[in-house]
């Protein structure tokens, strides 16, 4: 049997991609049923019954789900107005540095960069407190650990504005955003018009399935909701560790029930999303 | 083509190959019958690995620059260092358990009461091997509080490393009487509010189990076996007292601090005016690192702080258990347990007893250099209770989440 090229490509994305991901799946499936374990008797439903009958997950599925919206619409829509204003400025050599900058920063540290300027003992309390604006730490406001989540949601935002920035440029350039601006300015398009008819469609069209991506990329965040989130309710993959990581032994399981739910969802949207879409490209 | 089918071919073979680890039998069961000579001489020229938490500067220095090199120099053995503490070691030993995996990446681990109890119950503990260590005859065995390690008996498979008890922390100069007891700690929080809360960890369970003590009458009240209608009804009271005060917690009670770190934060920067941990609190060290005001002191509550052993156990994979053996006896020796007592280092209370130390080491622990701003083991004494069984700390973390946190 002779062996294509481009199947090569196929079985090493089987085997890189695919194959470690399916494993661990499994793992996690067989896990949450009890039927693996060391500390498990068998196939049982139990864990299953007592995390959909807690509530929790779906508890901190939806505010996951609301932060990484917010996150995500917010940086987005930041990221458009930069770009619409400040294209031409952007385009400098010492600017473009500095937009750059925050993306060699892993989300570890800006988790901790945000604590250390915005807790009640941070840069920004401190400044206060000499100011005269506060005369105890406790009367700073509640920026990280907070039920609002401000700190987790601006730190996702400086993770991500950046990037949506740098891709708004290069789509704005390759899609001749410019030239077709002049177009329909000639054509009597006033400046609102050319916003809202040429250059939002563009680009959001051409970069819908990136927001979409990071949108899911930021649902699984760790490190920056382990340092900034508050106890209850917890971002899923700090719940999904919690659980796993618990001194009951026999409530592990519980843990990989989460994370089968999790890993469902996000497969079965992502399936909801981007397939229907690949086909109209096809028929076309 | 047929070039590109090899190549495949070895990937997979190497895939294969890499993800079955060697395995050497090892007779374990006559290293339990062997003398110390034929231990030390197995233990010659190991390499052994150690999983323990990393989370204090004194901690790895003592180990780093001190342990590591002196097990080099004496008994030609490589120590490897690496980071984590009980939740870890218990999913690397069921990891490897449920891969059955003979040779284990880890050797010997740092654990306390907790986590002896989940590695006895999967059985991933080798032993008993404490009976075979030469300096175990220095060691304390009469105390309870090293004997007995949360109400479960050692019984050789865990060799008790240091000694300690749970303190409170305070500022003496902006809290000159700080509460003592439930009634007094309610008064605080309405005086103070804002100023108090409870970790969600180990440190902050620990707490609550001393609390629940004090509302079982006394410090013995939760000794003996788990009980669980004396759990109910307890945490019961507990869970009431805390949902009625939660308004005058920490951030009003909205959330709790995830780790006993972060609270020593909240404690130095001023937010917090009461903070509380093991080892007497740990208080020398954040007051000499600059972390604490000077004006910083510990004490027990009035009912009692539990007071605890740490231990060091050999996993039941272990492939150099000759030389773990080897690398705690020397941890357990004279040298070394006075090196960890310095209160400018490790700051560590020994398990070795007085009466059986040769008289030059006696003085020599009796001239060690003492703390300055911490509390004593001795001074906490008579306020000490014992850690009560493991299935309390368990409960606690699942209804405090429960009843408290998600409330």
């Amino acid at each position: 049997m002779k062996i294509k090229k481009p199947n090569i490509g196929i079985v090493l994305f089987l085997l890189i991609g695919v194959v470690p991901f399916a494993a661990a799946f499994i793992y996690a499936l067989l896990y949450s049923f009890g039927v693996i374990g060391v500390a498990n008797n068998g196939f049982t439903l139990q864990f299953w019954e007592s995390v959909l009958a807690s509530g929790t997950f779906f508890k901190s599925f939806g505010y996951s789900f609301i932060i990484a919206f917010v996150a995500v619409t917010s940086s987005v829509g930041g990221a458009l107005w930069i770009t619409l204003k400040f294209r031409k400025q952007l385009e400098k050599q010492f600017l473009s540095f500095i937009i750059y900058l925050p993306l060699a920063i892993p989300g570890i540290v800006t988790g901790f960069f945000t604590f250390q300027l915005f807790s009640k003992g941070g840069f920004f309390a401190r400044i206060s407190y000499k100011l005269g604006l506060i005369t105890k730490a406790s009367e700073f406001p509640d920026l990280v650990n907070d039920g609002l989540a401000f700190g987790i949601i601006l730190s996702f935002i400086t993770m991500i504005m950046p990037f949506f920035v740098l891709l708004f440029l290069n789509v704005y350039k390759n899609e001749r955003v410019e030239e077709l601006s002049v177009l329909a300015q000639s054509l009597g398009a006033d400046a609102n018009q050319i916003t809202r008819k040429v250059f939002l469609p563009i680009l959001i069209q051409k970069t819908w399935v990136l927001i979409v991506l990071y949108f899911i990329f930021l649902l699984g965040a760790y490190e920056v909701p382990l340092i900034l989130g508050q106890e209850s309710p917890q971002m899923l993959s700090v719940l999904i560790i919690q659980e796993i990581k618990q001194y009951d032994l026999d409530k592990i399981s519980e843990g990989y029930v989460v994370a089968v739910l999790y890993t469902l969802i996000v497969s079965a949207a992502a399936i909801v999303l981007f397939l229907p879409k690949r086909k109209r490209v096809y028929a076309n | 083509m047929k070039r590109t089918k090899y190549i495949l071919f070895g990937f997979l073979m190497s895939v294969i190959v890499l993800s079955c680890k060697e395995k050497v039998p090892q007779d374990s069961n006559k290293l339990k019958s062997a003398s110390w000579e034929e231990i030390e001489e197995n233990a010659e020229g190991t390499t052994v690995n150690f999983m323990m938490w990393q989370g204090s500067t004194a901690i790895n220095d003592y180990i780093n620059n001190y342990v590591v090199p002196s097990v080099k120099k004496k008994f030609n053995i490589d120590l490897q260092i690496s980071g984590g503490q009980g939740p870890e070691i218990v999913q690397l030993v069921m990891g490897e358990k449920q891969a059955d995996i003979e040779q284990g990446q880890v050797d010997m681990v740092w654990i306390n009461g907790e986590t002896f109890f989940q590695l006895r119950k999967i059985e991933g503990l080798w032993g008993p091997f404490v009976g075979l260590l030469p300096n175990a005859s220095l060691i304390n065995f009469e105390d309870s509080y090293i004997s007995t390690d949360f109400q479960q008996a050692v019984n050789g498979m865990e060799a008790p490393w240091s000694v300690n008890q749970f303190a409170i922390v305070y500022d003496s100069e902006k809290l000159p009487s700080p509460p003592k007891s439930i009634p007094e700690l309610e008064k605080f929080l309405r005086e103070h509010p804002g100023t108090f809360t409870i970790s969600n960890d180990f440190t902050g369970m620990t707490l609550l189990k001393s609390f629940m003590a004090e509302l079982g009458g006394g410090p013995n009240a939760l000794n003996g076996s788990f009980d669980e209608e004396k759990y109910n009804q307890l945490s019961e009271k507990l869970w009431s007292f805390i949902n009625n005060n939660k308004q005058y917690f920490w951030k009003e009670g909205s959330t709790f601090p995830k780790e006993q770190s972060k609270m020593n934060q909240l404690y130095a920067n001023g937010e917090l005016l009461i903070a509380y941990g093991f080892s007497e609190g740990g208080i020398e060290d954040k007051v000499l690192t600059g972390l604490y005001p000077k004006s910083t002191k510990g004490y027990a509550w009035e009912n009692g702080t539990i007071r605890n052993s740490n231990y060091l156990g050999i996993l039941h994979n272990a492939p150099q258990k000759a030389g773990a053996m080897q690398v705690i006896n020397f941890l357990l020796s004279p040298e070394a347990q006075l090196k960890k007592a310095d209160a400018n280092g490790m700051d560590s209370n020994t398990v070795l007893s007085m009466d059986k130390l040769e008289p030059e080491w006696k003085e020599k622990f009796l001239d060690a250099r003492k703390r300055q701003y911490g509390p004593t083991l001795k001074q906490l004494e008579v306020n000490a209770i014992e850690e009560p069984a493991p299935e309390y700390m368990i409960r606690l973390y699942e209804d405090f989440r429960k009843r408290v946190i998600e409330n």
